[in-house]
């Protein structure tokens, strides 16, 4: 009885599996999956992209951001059922074709220094570059405030920003 | 030498350094992105109770749960049941007796984390709960209840010069003041983990994040009864460490588990389990009296430093007298007291951080000196001008140490900051204040007097025809990596394509000492230095040997060596034609430290000032951090971006600390588990511009070259705000982090009593 009771406020994991399909930088995956398994652990696990990271498991430090339909998400907060059927972009999806204009200005501002807050750094600044091409600082800011970084103070990032920003302004102006 | 003496303005300078682009992609696999064929997943379980009996440990429960693989407890452990980098009081696996709540009492290894995470509520423990001792001063009463079988204190240092009882009475002007500081956490983004391979030759491979592989390897083999050779520590990159790596952390537990099972296994502990298990920065009350006489000459300082060094030892002695040490800074005074006492308690285990108790005594000296200024009617830049050491002048305990003009160099840079002189701003209703403080420091390098400190290093021509350069150093993001490679490429007169740097693996890299106490940078230098002109004269004459040119034609350069002009052997051909007789130089020294003996004194050291604006919001207590300016003596700057990250990063940690991290203990147990109440600055909390200069001038017979930047950003931040918050409000900050709620309260006192009196 005593082992009963015991064993009933005891959480074993489940073994209910869901079927899924995800875009993943462009290239569909099928997974049978736990309906609520994290979409931070089905990209490290599942598809071995290791480039997203996990650090506060609570959606407080957008280590693990990724892009989902257009949007920038945490990917610890987002549930296999969740992400059924969408299309998420990850730091292994932004450098396909040689390195981004955003990660050769974090490289040559520096924008990082361990290197673990930065693919999810860096997709932060990608999701505010897509919705604001010349950003102001309070954009930078804004867009840049659910991502944590312990090492660089930010002042890296905000150089990278600014002038991947710049480079915005003199490519219109050289347009016009 | 071999740094180009520069003006300081230079840190802006463009290179990208050799782990940049893995970085940058994602493709950089740290220890806990790895997983291998089979792999175990562990879990630790920690104690119920911040102190406590074990009365009895069932694991049956576990064992029996479908895919637990193996449980471990105390009789588990192979060889010493304990860990600690000065000694091993820690327990790996609690038998009888718990002191903190991260105190390990089982693991358990299991084909997933969620089994084993099931599993270790199977476990059962049986506590007897003892009282908590969670206040240092009264953990040192005869009444409290012991910790450890030598009582509560765990290391007390002092420092004594002159009478200080005797020269208060001369003073004119004396400040007594108590001053808090938290308990910060390190808060790296990465949380310790990593895989332990068993390995078929019986040798055991653990790719663990730390910060002197060596010591782990060391405090493994003792732990696990293993010879050190059969174990290979793979332990760079890190994803962060400041200090919070440098001790063995889930290292014991997974090589236990793999040796056990027979499979690799994998820990990676969740952000509440790193809270709650790893160590912090030392909360520390000191209490100073200090005393001048009208034209501001310092005549006696008295210290008392409380530091609550938590349930276990591991560098809370080291970190003690550091802080005796720096008590005075760079201020001459004649008559010193300093004393100080580590305690034991129930909360959590204090140890290595970022600055290792400068920042503590250095926020309570430089409160003092500001305190005693406004006291005396002098410009807080004045008096520590009059009180300031010379180039020549001892080291802050009266030892000898390298001549350095540090001091005065970031005081007078620093001086000219145009901060200091910019207009106050107030809003029209006059609710937001600003202020300006300016603060300095002075940081030893290197772990002082009397502790084995070894540096060493190697360079090699490899089979493949790389110039190998091999560290026993470890890269968390500091820069190690840029700086091995600057310095070797000025060095030897290579390109970086021709290097291949070597770190972070017991197996391939000679002994160089701990990662700690901004001792990298200097010892990277010292070693290639010492390394050079003999790998240079037997590459040299290798390649006159295999093209017959005599070498005083010969020249090294990029991908070879040269003759007028013309690549005359590359390396990789030299490498085939020299294969056997391989060419390799290593070099071992120590770390210099001063010949006085004083447990822990220092000999090099670096400086740095710092000046910063806050507005303070007089409605809401919210202090905002307008613009931040350091001026830092360290010597040459060798990687222009590294170094400029140190300090503006170090600078942000300390905003932090200062304005808002604290890792609250109430009882013996977190109350902050996680970065929704630990808060640590964000981009929003941080000025937009951070100003840092660099003096590389040393003095001219200072043979040590640059030192490491690791520290220094961090010491000088915090009582440059509490200045600046004063300058603002009139409000001294004593405790941090600052209290909002205590700024509102003052404010609101001072206002009544002006309404009061003006009726």
């Amino acid at each position: 009885m005593a082992d009963k009771q015991m064993s009933s406020s005891i959480k074993l994991p489940s073994e209910e599996r869901m079927r899924m399909s995800i875009f993943v930088n462009g290239k569909k995956k099928e997974l049978e999956i736990h309906p609520a398994a994290r979409l931070v652990d089905i990209l490290r696990e599942q598809l071995h992209l290791t480039g997203t990271k996990i650090s506060c498991g609570i959606g407080r430090c957008g280590a693990c951001s990724v892009i989902m339909n257009g949007r920038l998400v945490n990917a610890c907060l987002v549930r296999a059922y969740q992400a059924n059927e969408k299309e998420i972009v990850t730091i292994e999806g932004l450098a396909e074709k040689g390195l981004h204009p955003i990660q050769q200005a974090f490289l040559e501002e520096g924008g990082f220094q361990c290197g673990y807050c930065t693919p999810g750094m860096i997709m932060a600044v990608k999701a505010i570059l897509d919705q604001y091409p010349n950003p102001t600082s309070q954009q930078i800011v804004d867009g840049l405030s659910g991502n944590l970084c312990r090492c660089t103070g930010y002042s890296g990032i905000i150089r990278a920003v600014q002038k991947l920003a710049e480079k915005e302004t003199s490519r219109l102006d050289s347009k016009c | 030498m071999d740094y180009e003496e520069g003006k300081g303005l230079r840190l802006k300078q463009v290179c990208i350094r050799p782990d940049g682009v893995e970085k940058v992609t994602g493709h950089l696999k740290f220890l806990t992105d790895l997983s291998f064929p089979n792999m175990l997943f562990a879990k630790i379980l920690r104690s119920e109770y911040p102190h406590a009996n074990i009365v009895s440990i069932s694991t049956e429960k576990a064992e029996e749960l479908p895919g637990v693989r193996a449980v471990i407890t105390s009789k588990d452990v192979l060889g010493l049941n304990g860990f600690g980098l000065i000694f091993p009081d820690q327990p790996v696996l609690c038998k009888d007796k718990v002191r903190f709540v991260g105190d390990a009492v089982a693991a358990v290894a299991a084909e997933t984390e969620e089994i084993a995470e099931a599993a270790l509520q199977l476990i059962e423990v049986e506590y007897e709960p003892l009282p908590v001792v969670d206040d240092p001063e009264q953990a040192m009463l005869p009444s409290s209840p012991q910790l450890h079988p030598n009582g509560n204190i765990l290391h007390q240092a002092s420092y004594q010069s002159g009478n200080v009882e005797e020269a208060f009475q001369s003073c004119d002007c004396i400040v007594e003041e108590t001053y808090q500081l938290p308990r910060q956490m390190h808060a790296y983004m990465e949380t310790e983990g990593g895989v332990f391979v068993p390995e078929k030759d019986g040798t055991l491979t653990v790719y663990a994040g730390t910060q002197h592989g060596y010591k782990d390897r060391y405090q493994l083999a003792r732990i696990l009864n293993m010879p050190e050779e059969d174990i290979r520590v793979v332990s760079s990159p890190l994803g962060g460490s400041f200090g919070g790596k440098d001790e063995l952390n889930i290292q014991p537990y997974g090589a236990l588990l793999a040796l056990k099972t027979g499979f690799p296994v994998k820990i990676h502990q969740t952000r509440r389990e790193s809270v709650r298990s790893g160590i912090k920065r030392h909360p520390m009350k000191i209490k100073m009296k200090t005393g001048a006489k009208k034209n501001g000459k310092i005549i006696a300082h008295q210290v008392r430093i409380i530091a609550d060094t938590g349930a276990y030892a591991t560098l809370g002695p080291a970190v003690l007298d550091f802080a005796v040490e720096h008590a005075t800074g760079p201020y001459m005074i004649p008559n010193i007291q300093v004393e100080g006492y580590s305690v034991f308690t129930n909360n959590g285990v204090a140890g290595e951080f970022r600055g290792f108790g400068g920042n503590q005594v250095t926020f309570a000296l430089e409160g003092q000196i500001d305190r005693l200024a406004v006291k005396l009617g002098m410009s807080p830049l004045e008096l520590r001008q009059k009180n300031l050491r010379q180039a020549h002048d001892p080291g802050p305990v009266g030892q000898k140490i390298a001549p350095t003009d540090g001091a005065q160099q970031v005081l007078k840079q620093i001086s000219q900051s145009k901060l200091l002189n910019s207009c106050r701003k107030q809003d029209h209703n006059g609710l937001i204040k600003t202020g300006v403080g300016v603060a300095i420091t002075m940081h030893g390098g290197g772990l002082g007097y009397g502790r084995l400190d070894p540096a060493g290093g190697r360079i090699s021509l490899n089979e493949e025809g790389k110039i190998e350069i091999a560290f026993g150093f470890e890269e968390f993001g500091q820069g190690l990596l840029a700086v091995i490679e600057q310095i070797a490429i000025r060095a030897i007169g290579c390109s970086r394509e021709d290097l291949h740097i070597v770190i972070g693996d017991t197996y391939k890299v000679p002994r160089s000492g701990s990662s700690t106490a901004s001792r990298g940078t200097s010892m990277v230098w010292q070693a290639i230095q010492r390394m050079k002109a003999p790998f240079q004269n037997s590459l040299l004459e290798r390649a006159s040997q295999c093209t017959d040119v005599p070498v005083s034609q010969l020249k090294i350069g990029e991908k070879g060596v040269w003759h007028q002009d013309e690549l005359l052997i590359s390396y990789k051909e030299l490498a085939k034609q020299t294969i056997d007789k391989p060419l390799i130089i290593e070099t071992r020294f120590d770390f210099p430290a001063t010949p006085c003996s004083i447990p822990g004194g220092h000999f090099l050291y670096s400086f740095a000032a710092c000046a910063v604006k806050v507005e303070v919001d007089l409605a809401t207590g919210f202090v905002r951090v307008k613009h931040l300016e350091q001026a830092v003596a360290a010597g040459p700057v060798i990687f222009p971006q590294g170094y400029l990250g140190q300090i503006e990063g170090g600078s942000v940690m300390a905003l932090g600390y200062t304005l808002t991290e604290e890792a609250l203990i109430e009882k013996g147990t977190y109350v902050t588990e996680n970065f929704d109440t630990y808060l640590i600055p964000t981009i929003k909390d941080v000025p937009l511009s951070i100003d840092i200069t660099a003096i590389e001038e040393l003095c001219e017979e200072d043979e040590y070259g640059p030192r490491g930047v690791g520290e220094i950003g961090t010491v000088a931040v915090a009582p440059a705000i509490a200045m600046a918050i004063y300058d603002a409000t009139g409000i001294w900050v004593n405790k941090l982090p600052v209290s909002r709620e205590e700024i509102v309260n003052k404010m609101m006192e001072t206002e009544m009593s002006k309404w009061l009196t003006s009726k």
